[in-house]
């Protein structure tokens, strides 16, 4: 069994009226137990030529579904401040933009393609998928 | 002079065994607003939202945010994390979004067992909110009544500006107002579909000794939020979500 630990670290000395420091990390495990997950597609980096419509970055038809635990990591590499990537389930279910350097941890039903739509040329992104192979 | 803050989020994957060679993946990122170097500067702050119901029956979803309450299109970011200890439970996120996969118009994110936390950019598309003007009109008088969403008001005189501006001057729990001369436009509070009948003149009550009247007109339909966030738990027994959003 795979341990894979994702940890979350929000700092802030400013963002409330007090200074803000939280840490939290989760073990990433299948559907309904405490086995690890035992997929993972590896890490994709893709550079954008020209502006994307809707392509598809995780296909939903190589998951299970159901009952599942699945985890999408999605990072705009770009640089500058105004080139986002605008992330969306199939069927224009618009999630949020991802402006550079900005990433993205969600749990993924295996339902619905994930889907990116850019507007600048040469955006840059990596992404990748922890899953379990069959739905618990 | 605008507010800003610092806020550095921080992210790690890691495994010493699922590949064949250890994997530690890393991001950092100050948060900033769309296409800014001014930082996100409001928050919702942490908070718990803790879910109970009646029997399984009857579980149902929680609105999280409404998109309507942001600015759409910016660098939103929300924090969830589902601090149950018991492996089998579960909350699924939802977004209303444009059509809908899951019946009544929302669609699954995904599904965040004990312990699992998400970190994500949030759209806050709202939809269109439904809109009419109230016209005070004909002949009032002092002692007069007008009455609509749960709230009355009492004429102190005839004059019909008088009279809109006591209208507008309430705070309705479904609606927003403002006033020109007599006519008091209403917003709604949240955008939704509210089918094919818009606020009418029927739906104020006028008690009045003469032939007083409140005519609606320009009504205007409203649309669903795009982008309302909901959770709905998997049992019906206390489960507590832990939530965050950092916004625009």
């Amino acid at each position: 069994m795979a341990t894979t630990t994702a940890t979350l670290t929000l700092t802030s000395p400013d963002v409330t009226g007090h200074s803000f420091n939280m840490t939290q990390v989760a073990t990433l495990t299948k559907a309904a137990s405490s086995t690890g997950l035992d997929e993972f597609t590896g890490i994709t980096s893709r550079k954008y030529a020209s502006a994307q419509t809707d392509t598809v970055i995780v296909a939903d038809s190589i998951y299970a579904d159901t009952t599942v635990a699945h985890k999408v990591y999605i990072r705009n590499t770009s640089t500058g401040s105004s080139d986002h990537i605008l992330v969306e389930l199939e069927g224009n279910i618009i999630i949020g933009r991802l402006y550079p350097g900005d990433w993205m941890f969600i749990p993924y039903g295996g339902t619905l393609d994930v889907q990116v739509t850019t507007t600048a040329t040469n955006v840059s992104i990596e992404y990748g998928v922890f899953s379990q192979s069959v739905a618990s | 002079m605008a507010r800003t803050a610092t806020t550095t989020v921080s992210f790690s994957l890691s495994s010493s065994d699922l590949l064949s060679s250890s994997l530690n993946i890393s991001a950092n990122k100050e948060l900033k607003r769309a296409g800014s170097k001014l930082g996100l500067s409001q928050t919702t702050g942490l908070a718990i939202k803790t879910t109970s119901y009646a029997s399984a029956g009857v579980i149902d979803s929680t609105v999280l945010f409404r998109g309507d309450d942001y600015t759409a299109d910016g660098a939103n970011k929300v924090y969830l994390k589902n601090l149950s200890s018991i492996t089998s439970e579960y909350f699924t996120v939802y977004l209303t979004g444009s059509g809908g996969t899951d019946g009544g118009g929302v669609t699954e994110i995904g599904r965040l067992y004990a312990g699992d936390f998400a970190f994500f950019p949030w759209n806050a598309t709202g939809g269109t909110k439904e809109t009419f003007i109230a016209t005070i009109a004909n002949t009032w008088a002092a002692g007069d009544t007008w009455e609509f969403d749960g709230i009355e008001i009492t004429a102190a005189d005839s004059t019909v500006a008088n009279i809109a501006t006591l209208i507008d001057e309430c705070q309705f729990p479904n609606w927003v107002t403002s006033r020109s001369t007599a006519a008091v436009t209403f917003v709604a509070r949240y955008a939704q579909d509210a089918g094919t009948v818009a606020t009418a003149t029927a739906d104020i009550t006028v008690v009045t000794a003469g032939d007083g009247d409140s005519v609606v007109s320009s009504s205007t339909l409203g649309t669903k939020s795009l982008s309302d966030i909901y959770i709905k738990p998997s049992v019906h027994t206390e489960m507590s979500l832990e939530h965050m959003l950092i916004h625009e």
